[in-house]
């Protein structure tokens, strides 16, 4: 028995182990302290060291963390916190001989920031909670407890009475909606999607002017994500083609309100609306000119050719050969916003405004769409593309009606972005944003509305607000891509299937008679 | 009804979107030739000297491209997935044999004569080889590391989902790197023997012209290492594991072949390929950063869908003409040197329309189609 | 004498070295349910395959009520009333069963995106007679109440139900049906057989099957084509079939139609003794 439980434990805690390594290293340590801090409502000055008492915290957490996901669900309790000790004693082996490293560092005064940039004294000292000499034995000492508690957390969490109390709160809870449903009285089912959406609406008009342009900044652009998002969706979720250029559409809207809108290097001053309109124009020739010759490609290659040509587009906005077109490398300022009814119509307010109202736009077509003829049709084509075309499916027209209208979307989007910023470059265009807007589908959800939307907050908006992330945040995307495709791949808020039947169902019951039309009249 | 939806009866496959692609074919073809005409009879402005420099550039560089290109392969090969965190295996071979070469730089002893030197130009053989033993290793160990997290557990998925696996871990990486070593860009400290633009002086046409030594070290080793390698897949019992797993995993296994081991192996090899070129970067080009495989990924992945995926000679041949396209391609076609990775992607798209299965043909496992 | 709803006129599917199929001729009248058997490999599925446009024909002629339809895309084929069902099952798997009936309709819709983004009437209209009809399907096929399950999630003997309902809601001509009893107990073969013939007499559709089990093959052809290696080794009706010494061959190997004429005496002479 003992091997057979040591060996996965020990592993485990030399992984952990490396991992928390890495994590000082990179000053993610300090970073989550930091974060523990103000979650404690300390007031935290930019770049100053949190409290010892918060590193204590996290380590504490992270080998309960360790604890917890050692221990297996179904061992005994004696054997989970077997594990738990192993994993424990492990991980505080390995970081008790990277404390002597550190503190090596430490007494000959060595600073390693020349090639481990984020190793500073200071978060060496915090990370080795001050004490010197004795902290790999602290460190020790700490994770094996940590660990046991984790351990003991899950002993107590998973046994029986642990479960019958959670079964039995999900039944009360249960409970209470279905009663909730059977008592709302009729006019609420009929009136109440109209009213909650009025309500939405008014409480979409009335924050925007309170509570300041930052706050309408991170809005707006969660917003913009989430047009993208949409636009994405239907070119990689509902037809299956997997495209990693998006930015380039983007590009096209952007930069057509950019060139048409400011006094370099055009001179032309179009006016927002119509400029907008050519934009995505602009975005639909660009993809049809993509789509085509690339139509019968399989999958993988697909992705790599619009790679390629996202690419190309970016190095031909930023190349000095179309500077005198695309205002090169500098990009193009001073943008004009749009105006409405002669007035300017360009505050951040309004373009929270705009973006909002877009937004619902999107989200409206986008419903409309899927549950028709065509979104089917794309749902067939992404499983099973050969049969959908043997069923009666033109696969060459629905995949690049697909493109088109996605690429519809970022043109949107780009004219909007580039108005509101009053400023775009090649920068702006580049392949992150286009792995950011994939990032937001997978990891939201494919089409899920829902999703899309808690996928932009999460990916573009938390970061805004938790600004100590922003540092991080590439690199937790790249780890939740990885993390979610094996373990959730449909997403946080994966979509469902419209319930047809029932629904028919549930209309004759309304109706008391069976509804008239058919496809035989 | 149904007379309305019938289509006229002698409809015959449309012909039109494969007439459409060769008359596009032809007009970049005759456009592409009519330019280098143009730039070098007409305009012959260019001097003997400077198309074998950058045939020379072009020839070393494409040494790099196709040692990653056979990591490429061979795991497109195997899984039938494009490793797109590959170019973050070279940058990881690119950090390593940086680090080795700071280290040997630092260690300094009063040699024979009574001058102060580091090891690095003391044992500069020594030096380069550790720089290369470390760097093939570590990439090596990182390639291992990958499959195992990121791709085993996907092995059974759609391929959409182990691609974006790929992408993840690609962007993980790189941010990664960039936040312990930050965005700095640092240089290779080359030994004083093989210091970057030092080589053979030679006269071509009378204008004097070097043949890099960090060059000629790249192009033979790449070649050497190709050979190796070649022959390891040949010959070897691992050679035709690989191959085996590769046509039919399934059967492999029932062969007695450890799949998993193989696949492991496969990524080991293709880590150390990439983690050499890598090594070879730093040296010739001088620049180690965060972001440094990137394009050299994507351009290694070009070539080996070039020269036929999962085709090792393809590979090869695929790398050594990307690179020979990516040095004297914009001069020739008189563009500026800015724009040679839209060349590189301009070809990676033209070949993967009109010849998918590049120039020496596709070898691809069975089971997937 | 109008002309046979199929026609396969000398057809050969050739891939690089292999001849999968070898100057196949069959002619299929309208209304009938043609059989086509024999054993694993033969070529039957790669028949079908080129009559339905999966497959371009290296030579011969497949003429549909006497027009050419070789080398016509899969979804022309299926225009012109032609749907198929498939050996392995290729459902819509991630779509419910429902909505898989309702893309077997798709070439019979005529509303475009816009007017689904803006909900015409004429959309409205044609969207909820659709659902209707994808509804009598599935009643039809014996998948009431199973509408929203998700394909993928069906059991095995609803499926192939499934993947029939969506081959008639393109309101076929004729029907291809690729082992449709594959997988099925006695029962559920004996109802599959009782509802393919359903299929013919109710609604009149030409069916051309690729079937293994003898009993539903004997049981309800009007005429059956035996293929091996290939080629086209014997066609007939089912007595003429089952006579037939190169198929008991074919199945049984050389020497079978001895093997199998000794067997038939001994059985002969035990009930006699008997």
């Amino acid at each position: 028995m003992n091997k057979k439980l040591v060996s996965p434990s020990l592993k485990r805690g030399l992984t952990f182990g490396i991992v928390m390594i890495i994590f000082v290293l990179i000053d993610l340590d300090v970073m989550v302290a930091t974060m523990l801090s103000k979650l404690f409502g300390a007031n935290v000055i930019r770049g100053s060291i949190p409290d010892v008492g918060f590193m204590v915290l996290f380590l504490i957490l992270f080998g309960m963390f360790v604890g917890w996901s050692t221990s297996s669900d179904d061992a005994k309790p004696t054997t989970k916190l077997f594990q738990a000790l192993v994993a424990g004693l492990t991980l505080g082996v390995v970081l008790g001989l990277f404390d002597l490293i550190l503190n090596q560092l430490i007494v000959t005064g060595t600073d390693v920031r020349k090639y481990l940039a984020a190793l500073a004294p200071e978060s060496i000292r915090l990370f080795l909670f001050d004490q010197g000499a004795i902290s790999p034995l602290l460190h020790l000492g700490l994770f094996t407890v940590a660990s046991l508690l984790g351990s003991l957390m899950k002993i107590l969490l998973k046994s029986e009475s642990a479960s019958r109390f959670f079964k039995g709160v999900k039944s009360g809870y249960q409970g209470l909606q279905a009663k909730a449903q059977a008592n709302t009285p009729n006019w609420v089912k009929k009136y109440g999607k109209f009213l909650l959406f009025l309500l939405i609406g008014l409480l979409a008009f009335f924050p925007p002017r309170i509570w300041g342009s930052y706050n309408n900044y991170v809005v707006g652009l969660v917003g913009l994500y989430v047009i993208l998002g949409i636009g994405l969706n239907i070119i990689v979720g509902l037809s299956g083609q997997l495209m990693l250029g998006f930015a380039a559409f983007f590009a096209m809207g952007a930069y057509s309100v950019a060139l048409l809108n400011a006094p370099l290097p055009h001179g032309i001053m179009l006016g927002f609306w119509p400029s907008l309109l050519i934009g995505i124009l602009m975005a639909v020739v660009a993809a049809v000119l993509l789509g085509l010759p690339v139509m019968g490609m399989r999958g993988d290659y697909l992705a790599i050719v619009t790679l390629g040509f996202g690419e190309i587009i970016r190095i031909l906005l930023k190349s000095d050969l179309l500077t005198s077109f695309t205002g090169g490398p500098r990009g193009i300022q001073d943008i004009r916003g749009p105006t409405l009814f002669g007035q300017s119509f360009s505050s951040d307010i309004d373009y929270t405004y705009i973006i909002l109202v877009v937004m619902v736009l999107s989200i409206f077509i986008y419903k409309r769409l899927e549950r028709s003829r065509t979104g089917r049709a794309w749902l067939a084509v992404k499983e099973d593309t050969k049969v959908a075309q043997a069923t009666g499916v033109n696969i060459m027209t629905n995949k690049l009606l697909a493109l088109c209208l996605g690429a519809a979307f970022a043109g949107l989007a780009g004219g909007i972005f580039a108005a509101r910023n009053q400023f775009t470059g090649p920068n702006d265009h580049q392949l992150m944003v286009s792995m950011n807007i994939l990032s937001i589908l997978i990891v939201g959800g494919v089409n899920s509305i829902p999703g899309i939307i808690l996928g932009a907050f999460t990916l573009k908006g938390l970061p805004e607000i938790l600004r100590e992330i922003e540092n991080y945040r590439l690199l937790v995307f790249g780890g939740l891509l990885v993390v979610m495709m094996i373990s959730r791949p449909e997403g946080l808020w994966p979509a469902t299937r419209p319930n047809i039947e029932k629904d028919e169902g549930n209309k004759l019951k309304e109706n008391g008679a069976p509804g008239e039309g058919g496809l035989n009249d | 009804m149904e007379n309305e939806i019938r289509p006229p009866r002698r409809y015959k496959r449309s012909k039109l979107p494969k007439l459409v692609r060769w008359i596009f074919g032809l007009i970049v073809l005759s456009s592409f030739f009519w330019r280098l005409y143009t730039v070098i009879i007409v305009q012959n402005e260019y001097t003997p000297d400077i198309w074998v420099r950058l045939l020379i550039s072009g020839l070393v560089i494409g040494g790099v491209y196709s040692l990653i290109a056979i990591g490429y392969t061979l795991v497109y090969g195997i899984l039938r997935m494009i490793n797109f965190a590959h170019g973050e295996v070279m940058m990881i071979g690119t950090f390593a044999g940086y680090f080795v070469f700071e280290a040997t730089n630092a260690i300094r002893f009063t040699s024979s004569t009574g001058e102060i030197t580091s090891l690095s130009n003391a044992q500069p053989f020594l030096s380069i080889l550790l720089a290369f033993i470390v760097g093939m290793t570590v990439a090596a160990t990182s390639g291992f590391l990958l499959e195992k997290i990121a791709y085993r557990p996907l092995r059974k998925a759609p391929r959409l989902i182990p691609l974006i696996s790929a992408i993840g871990a690609s962007i993980f990486l790189q941010n990664l790197a960039q936040l312990l070593f930050s965005p700095l860009v640092r240089d290779y400290k080359n030994p004083d023997l093989i210091a970057r633009g030092q080589g053979w002086a030679i006269t071509v046409a009378g204008a004097r012209l070097t043949i890099p030594y960090t060059g000629v070290l790249t192009f033979s080793l790449s070649i050497i290492l190709m050979f190796a390698l070649y022959t390891m897949v040949r010959k070897s019992k691992l050679g035709k594991s690989m191959r085996a797993v590769a046509a039919d995993k399934s059967t492999a296994a029932l062969m007695g072949i450890d799949v998993n081991g193989v696949i492991s192996q496969t990524f080991i090899i293709s880590g150390m390929l990439a983690g050499a070129a890598g090594v070879m970067w730093g040296l010739h080009n001088g620049l180690v950063y965060y972001y440094v495989g990137f394009l050299p990924g994507i351009k290694a992945f070009t070539s080996a869908v070039l020269g036929g995926i999962g085709n090792i000679p393809g590979a090869m041949l695929g790398g050594m003409l990307l690179g020979m396209i990516e040095s004297i391609g914009p001069t020739a076609l008189g563009i500026s040197y800015q724009l040679k990775d839209v060349l590189a992607f301009v070809i990676l798209i033209i070949i993967l329309i009109f010849r998918p299965s590049g120039i020496l043909g596709e070898v691809l496992s069975e089971e997937k189609v | 004498m109008t002309d046979p709803i199929i026609q396969v006129k000398n057809v050969s599917k050739i891939f690089g070295g292999l001849t999968a199929v070898n100057q196949v001729d069959i002619e299929v009248p309208e209304k009938h349910i043609y059989s086509i058997i024999g054993p694993n490999g033969a070529g039957k599925t790669t028949l079908f395959n080129c009559i339905s446009g999966f497959y371009f024909p290296e030579k011969g002629e497949v003429l549909f009520y006497g027009d050419p339809i070789q080398g016509l895309s899969t979804n022309l084929v299926a225009w012109l009333g032609i749907s198929r069902t498939y050996q392995n099952i290729r459902l819509f798997n991630n779509l419910t069963a429902v909505e898989n009936i309702l893309i077997g309709l798709h070439r019979n819709l005529k509303t475009n995106w816009f007017e689904a983004i803006i909900h015409t009437k004429r959309f409205q209209k044609e969207e909820s007679g659709s659902v209707k009809e994808a509804l009598r399907l599935l009643d039809y096929v014996g998948l009431k109440g199973y509408g929203d399950f998700l394909a993928k999630n069906l059991p095995y003997g609803l499926q192939r139900r499934l993947e029939i309902g969506r081959a008639l809601a393109n309101q076929p001509k004729l029907l291809l049906l690729d082992e449709p009893t594959a997988g099925m107990n006695m029962n559920e073969t004996a109802e599959a057989t009782h509802f393919i013939k359903r299929l013919r007499d109710e609604l009149g559709i030409t069916i051309i099957l690729i079937e293994h089990d003898m009993k539903v093959v004997m049981g309800i052809s009007d005429r059956i084509s035996v293929l091996d290696y290939g080629t086209k080794i014997a066609e007939g009706n089912a007595a003429e079939i089952q006579a037939n010494p190169r198929v008991i061959e074919a199945y049984l190997g050389p020497g079978g139609a001895a093997l199998s004429e000794k067997y038939k005496k001994q059985r002969l002479s035990n009930a006699k003794s008997n």
